[in-house]
This record gives structure tokens, sequence and C-alpha cells, in this order.
């Protein structure tokens, strides 16, 4: 029988029209109702106390606060899980195989979802990448971006934020990263967010999202029980926990893209303890053996689908 | 020895930590070290005051009681009693703090997931074992009403510090 997915709570209260990104009116009760049909009555009552008008549309003004509060107490556990720090572990490595393939720079690093933006405001405050490196967050939920680009602006960081497709910008990215977004993807639409990359003009991809463990819907309950204070905050946490993709859905979906799918720790090699998010990454065939060198000994975590079963047996 | 310096220190740090908390996840900016440092004064201010009711507890309870001497005697042996599981728990938490900051970025998340995270929520069951302990090595009802208090000073700092300072409604972007 086919698992049907839990819902968040944070797809559902806000929607866009996806050709002009305006905002779509969503109507509360619909909502109640589509979370009580999927058999999540905590979820329902939790949308049901959020304020609507005499029409029953949900209040964008309280909705946009909401989800800002949210995503900044969300970041507490980016900070706290250092996250920054996991993906330059990866990312420096990966720009240094990119200038040593001959490509001219200078690059561009397009975070997808960036949400407030925490990755890329936290890589242009510590420069953890080099100059040469464009920094930019793309989201579809203006409210959060908006936010993004006034935390900038109040650092003076030397990042930028667009609301809006991150695959319909003028200017090419050379590198697509996201955290913490493809549980939100079905399989299939995972499969297309993968080949829209493949189809740009990006040299790689690098992905973190939950690592699909038993210990990670607990871990979650956890966290999201001791760092958060709103309830839309921590049911969402272990609903993100419970979606989270295998290590196999990654490597099949990444290889539509046409690059080379990698994981990068994946469940059957590392500690489920010190690896809660790890990459999916697709690679430009030609960028696999320059990265390897670029990163060293540890090279020997970073799995293609066939040392994957290998590594299974 | 008695154990009320190391207790009131405990306390303090501990309250500085709450107001830490009390604060954290409510600025999304990168670099809040005033801030943070700020909150934690926050915390160590509020839980100063807060400390007071059971040194206030304690005070009344010598100065009725029947036999001082013995009463300070038994306040005595449930603060040590008292102290143990506080003791260990804040060996724990500075363990996971210690090796949360100064290991690379695998080894911090698990003392982040295994350590600090847990810690947090266990912070009641600490305290509900340090009363035990203040009942078990002789401190009296006494001693368990004055734990008490200051167990529910402690778990207060907190709520107080982000109620006060960092609700959503009255939260403000501070240099």
């Amino acid at each position: 029988m086919l698992r049907v997915p839990p819902l968040e709570i944070s797809d559902l209260i806000t929607a866009a029209d996806p050709a002009t990104g305006r905002r779509l009116p969503v109507r509360r009760a619909e909502v109640v109702e589509r979370l009580r049909a999927h058999g999540d009555s905590r979820a329902a009552r939790i949308v049901a106390g959020l304020p609507a008008d005499r029409d029953g549309v949900l209040d964008g003004v309280a909705v946009d606060r909401l989800l800002i509060s949210v995503h900044t107490e969300m970041q507490r556990l980016s900070e706290e899980l250092r996250i920054g720090e996991r993906l330059v572990h990866l990312l420096r490595p990966l720009f240094t195989a990119i200038r040593a393939s001959g490509v001219p720079g200078p690059y561009r690093l397009v975070d997808i979802g960036c949400g407030l933006g925490y990755l890329v405001r936290w890589l242009a405050a510590t420069g953890a990448l080099a100059p040469d490196v464009e920094l930019l967050g793309v989201d579809l939920d203006a409210a959060l971006v908006g936010e993004a680009a006034r935390l900038a602006r109040d650092e003076e960081l030397n990042c930028r934020f667009v609301h809006g497709d991150a695959f319909a910008l003028p200017e090419a990215a050379t590198v697509y990263v996201s955290t913490g977004v493809l549980h939100h993807f079905p399989e299939p639409a995972l499969t297309e967010f993968f080949a829209a990359q493949g189809a740009s003009p990006a040299l790689a991809f690098c992905h973190y999202d939950i690592a699909a463990t038993g210990l990670a819907p607990v871990g979650a309950w956890m966290f999201h029980r001791a760092r958060m204070r709103h309830p839309l905050g921590r049911h969402d946490g272990v609903v993100s926990a419970r979606r989270a993709h295998s290590d196999e859905t990654l490597l099949r979906t990444a290889a539509a893209s046409g690059m080379r799918p990698l994981l990068y720790e994946p469940r059957r090699i590392a500690n489920p303890f010190c690896t809660t998010l790890r990459p999916v990454l697709g690679l430009r065939p030609h960028l696999e053996a320059p990265l390897r060198q670029a990163l060293g000994r540890s090279s020997r975590r970073l799995l293609g689908p066939e040392q994957l079963v290998q590594a299974a047996r | 020895m008695t154990p009320a310096l190391p207790l009131a220190a405990l306390g303090v740090i501990d309250a500085a930590f709450s107001g830490f908390r009390a604060y954290a996840g409510r600025d999304a900016r990168i670099r809040k070290h005033r801030a943070n440092t700020r909150a934690a004064l926050r915390g160590l201010a509020v839980g100063t005051v807060l400390l007071l009711a059971p040194a206030v507890t304690a005070v009344l309870h010598l100065l009725t009681a029947a036999d001082p001497q013995r009463a300070y005697a038994a306040l005595t042996a449930g603060g040590s009693g008292y102290l143990l599981p506080l003791t260990l728990y804040a060996t724990a938490v500075l363990l996971s703090l210690a090796a949360y900051l100064l290991l690379p970025f695998r080894a911090s998340t698990l003392a982040m997931v295994v350590g600090l995270g847990p810690l947090t929520l266990l912070r009641p069951l600490a305290i509900a074992a340090a009363c035990l302990g203040a009942l078990l090595n002789g401190g009296g009802w006494a001693s368990l009403l004055v734990g008490a208090v200051a167990g529910a000073a402690m778990l207060s700092v907190e709520p107080l510090v982000h109620h006060h300072w960092y609700r959503p409604a009255h939260t403000v972007t501070e240099h």
C-alpha cells in the first residue's frame, strides 16, 4: 500500500500564483478540512486558531508574521547544528574543483527556497567562500525573502535576495544549493526539480536535507520541543523528518538531472547522531575527479549509486 | 561546609543560560554576540532576584524554628542532597557545551543531539531529582520546601525574560 506522506501546515497556509508570484487567498476551512481528512487533527486545530477575515480567508499579514517568527526559530536549529560549516565543508572544495576545471569566474551560488536566507547571509558574514562567488537567495514566499533582504541590509552583508522562481532568473547559477527543501517535494516533483537544474547552465547542485533515519522523527520531536515555541513549528519540524526522502530516492531522482548523482555521508556510512542533514549532489561529469581531489580523504564519504549498492552489501 | 554558595553559583549560571535561551530564536541576524550577552545578563539579573525567594524561605524557617541549630543542620544536609543531582546535571551540560564549542562540526552535532538538546528538556527532571535528593539526605520537609521554591524560581527565569523582553510583539532589533 502506498504511504501517504503527512502534510506540513506551512505548505498549506500560503499560496502564490506560480506565474506572477502574487499571493492567492487561502480559505482556513479548506485547510482545516484537508488536514482532518489526512487524519491530522492536531494540525487542523492549529490552523483553526489562525486569524481569518469574515469570508474565512486567512489573514495574510498574520500568516506572514507567523512564518517569519517560525523561520527565525528554525534558524536557531541551523545555527546550533552548524549548518553553515557543514555546507562550506563541501562547497569550498566544489568551487576549487570548478576553478581547477578552467571555468572562469565570477561564479554564482543560488540558494533555492532560501527562506530567511540564513545560509546566504552566513556565507556573506563569514566570507567562508572566496569573493569571486556571488551569493543569491531565491524564494517563492515574498514575506520570507523580503525579511531576508531586510536582515542582509541591516548587517550590510554582500548578498542578494530575489522573490520568484530560481529557474527563471535572468542570470545563470553556477551552483544551486538548498537546505531543508527537498522533503517538501513528492517524488515526481523532486525528479522535475533536479531535471530543471540539469537543463540549466549550472555546473553542480548540492542540496542538504534531513537524513531519513529511524532516529530522525524522534530527534526532530525532541529538538523542536526544546527549541521552538510556536505549535506550528513543532508540528512541521516532526512532519519534515517523517517526509524525508531515502538515500536511494535522492540518488534516483537526482539522476534525472543528467548530472553525476552523489551522496555525501549517506546513511550506511555515517553516524546518524553526527549527520542529521546530508546532501545530494549533482555534478557535470568532468567535475567529479577534481572535487574528489579537493576533498582529499573526505572523498571516501562521497558515494554514487554503484558505491551505495556496494556499501549495502 | 554549607552548600549554599555552590547552589547559589549554580543558580546564577543557570539563570544566565536561561536568559540566553529566552532570546535564542527571536533574532535572525548573523552577528548577535552583544545581544546574546545582553540576554544572558538579563537572565542573570532576573535569576538573582528570584533566588532571593528560596533564601528568604530558608531564613524564615530558621527564624521560626524551635531549635535553630537543628533546623540549620537539616537544611545543610538537604542542601547537600539537593546539590548532588544538580552537580551531575551541570557537569553533563558543561561537558556537552565544551564538546559543542571545541570540536569540529560532526562531533559538535553529536554533542548537541545527545547532550545539549535533551538536557534542556530534562531541566525539570533534574530539579525534581534534586528535591528528592534533599529529602533522602535527611533534609526533611523544610529542605524540600526550600528546594521546590528554588527549583520553581530557576524554571521561571526563561519564561519571565522571554515574556518581558523577547515575546514576538515586543521584540525589536537591538544593536
